[in-house]
């Protein structure tokens, strides 16, 4: 039975597409407070302006994050989102869910909470909505001693490290991103279950350039796979390929007809390079001008790989558009080594690097990728102890002054006044 | 002369205890000992907090801290 009257909201559900509306009215069967969330939002239809407050003062004991205090500002009217907390819960790295595991979690936020989540929304985390401030401990407690799973990170922290399935199932990983992701994660437990920064920080792995967590768009630090040497070829499946034996892109696209593969047209023309070209029936590949866009290998898996001489590049300081517009990370260090061996030492160094100047410099609430903004690159790259190189330069320069430093320029800025005007006159 | 942690932890108190607004961000508290680190400041602060002395308050995506007695519960 309708609790309110939702004439806005049930246009949602007019369209040929699954409507959150009809799932709520579902969800409010078993957990009548979902009610409530749609007479709110009806009502901030009509109003024009949300009834969430965001902020205040809930948590676990010990913990400074992972939970998001909502609270209605209407109250009386919607006793079902008076408290409506927000849970973000740790995931397995690489999303490897077993259905157990997902039964557990949907079982104990259905006791605990409105049974509504957000399973790796734009966050990336996985996202319990909607508890009361008494139910936090109890379900923190069963959380970790009944699941063996732990509660993400929230506000000013380090966000819960998210990467790639990595070397586990993807031949074209060039690190172990889980490894890192995991190794991290328990290096920075202080990071992330308790405040640490003037804002929020993220870490995000992926395993070759293709980026499968979006980690050059989403995170403030992002360690995205590379290879030194050159891309490995098999001139025989390039030839399979080009006789059509071997479909395209492992088969994927395959719902239409796309005509015979044609390797000029679908892969040469398409690098953003241009260093591909075809010598007779051999492919050629001018690896010094390959920038490890991932497309000739993405098309020929069969034919071609990425090198052998594996490690990372660091990208820091994407952002989503809250103030002054989304923006991708900076490529800083080209290529990094990344080993198990060192406890990935030389990661948590450059880490640490960028940490201590952003925690100095950074302005409250403001992400690393916004002070480098707003103090320019090349301090940045100062800062980090990396020499400039054309891969930074993202145009031409546009001013024509050079400036030095003191300290390359001989006798410094210091010169005696008097002895000057002596030769010229004021 | 360096200061102690424990003369560093009274400077945050003290500056959590007469500032103007009751929630201050960790980057107020740099200042109660500039010889230190940013990441030493931020853990003498979160002691204080296991330690009652102060609170976290959040905003939804930034936490700051606060001294629990200037702080009025949502809930309260
Ligand atoms: C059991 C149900 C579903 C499964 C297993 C599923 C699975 C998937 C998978 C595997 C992808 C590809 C992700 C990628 O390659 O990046 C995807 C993408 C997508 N799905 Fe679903 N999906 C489901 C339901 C839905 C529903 C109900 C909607 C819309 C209401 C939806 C909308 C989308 C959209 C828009 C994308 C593209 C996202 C992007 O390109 O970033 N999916 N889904
Ligand atoms: C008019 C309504 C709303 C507006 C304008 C709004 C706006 C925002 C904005 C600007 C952010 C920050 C995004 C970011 O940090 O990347 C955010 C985060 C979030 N919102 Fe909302 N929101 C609304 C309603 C809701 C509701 C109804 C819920 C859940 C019931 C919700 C849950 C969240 C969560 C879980 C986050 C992430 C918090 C975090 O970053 O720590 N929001 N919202
Ligand atoms: S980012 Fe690369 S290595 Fe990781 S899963 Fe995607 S394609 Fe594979
Ligand atoms: S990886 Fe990209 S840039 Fe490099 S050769 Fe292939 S298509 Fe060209």
């Amino acid at each position: 039975m309708a609790k309110h009257d939702t004439p806005l909201l049930d246009e949602l559900e007019n369209g040929p597409w699954p409507s959150f509306v009809t799932d709520m009215k579902r969800q409010a069967e078993t957990h009548p407070e979902c009610w409530d969330i749609l007479g709110q939002l009806e009502l901030s239809f009509k109003d024009r302006i949300t009834h969430w407050k965001h902020g205040g003062i809930v948590g676990v004991f010990g913990y400074g994050g992972g939970i998001v205090g909502r609270y209605s500002d209407k109250p009386e009217k919607f006793p079902g989102v008076e408290h409506f907390h927000t849970v973000r819960i740790a995931q397995p790295s690489g999303l490897y869910y077993s259905t157990k595991n997902l039964r557990a979690l949907m079982d104990l936020w259905d006791k605990y909470g409105s049974g509504m989540t957000n399973m790796h929304g734009s966050t990336g985390d996985m996202i319990l909505l909607g508890t009361r401030t008494e139910n936090l401990e109890p379900l923190f407690w069963d959380l970790t001693h009944d699941l063996e799973q732990d509660l993400g990170g929230s506000g000013s922290n380090l966000r819960t490290p998210s990467c790639c399935l990595g070397e586990s199932r993807c031949e074209w990983s060039c690190y172990d991103a889980q490894d890192v992701c995991y190794h991290l994660t328990m290096h920075y437990q202080d990071e992330i279950h308790r405040p640490a920064f003037p804002y929020k920080f993220k870490f995000k792995f992926s395993g070759c350039p293709n980026d499968c967590v979006a980690s050059i768009a989403r995170s403030d630090f992002a360690l995205i796979g590379t290879w030194k040497d050159d891309i490995q070829m098999d001139q025989a499946a390039v030839k399979e390929y080009i006789a059509g034996n071997y479909p395209a892109n492992g088969g994927a696209h395959a719902g239409r007809d796309w005509g015979p593969f044609d390797i000029k047209k679908e892969v040469l023309d398409l690098c953003p390079t241009n260093c591909m070209w075809m010598e007779g029936d051999e492919l050629k590949i001018d690896n010094s001008e390959c920038t490890r866009c991932m497309h000739c290998i993405n098309v020929m898996p069969r034919a071609l790989k990425p090198g052998k001489e594996k490690g990372a590049t660091v990208c820091i300081g994407a952002k989503a558009p809250i103030l002054d517009g989304a923006q991708f990370a900076t490529m800083v260090i080209p290529f990094i080594e990344v080993s198990k061996d060192n406890e990935y030492e030389n990661l948590i160094d450059v880490i640490e690097q960028v940490w201590d100047w952003w925690m100095e410099v950074g302005k409250n609430r403001e992400r690393v990728g916004e002070t480098m903004q707003r103090i320019g690159l090349p301090t940045f790259l100062k800062v980090m102890e990396v020499d400039a190189m054309p891969q930074h330069v993202k145009e031409p320069r546009s001013n024509p002054y050079v400036f030095w430093k003191e300290e390359e320029v001989e006798g410094g800025w210091e010169r005696d006044v008097e002895e000057f005007r002596k030769k010229h006159a004021a | 002369m360096a200061m102690s942690v424990e003369e560093v932890e009274a400077a945050i108190i003290e500056k959590a205890t007469k500032s103007p607004k009751p929630q201050l961000y960790i980057k107020d508290f740099y200042k109660c000992d500039a010889d230190r680190k940013p990441r030493e400041i931020k853990k003498i602060a979160n002691a204080l907090v296991t330690k009652g002395e102060l609170m976290f308050w959040s905003s939804g995506s930034t936490t700051m801290y606060a001294r629990p007695d200037r702080i009025q519960n949502e809930e309260g």
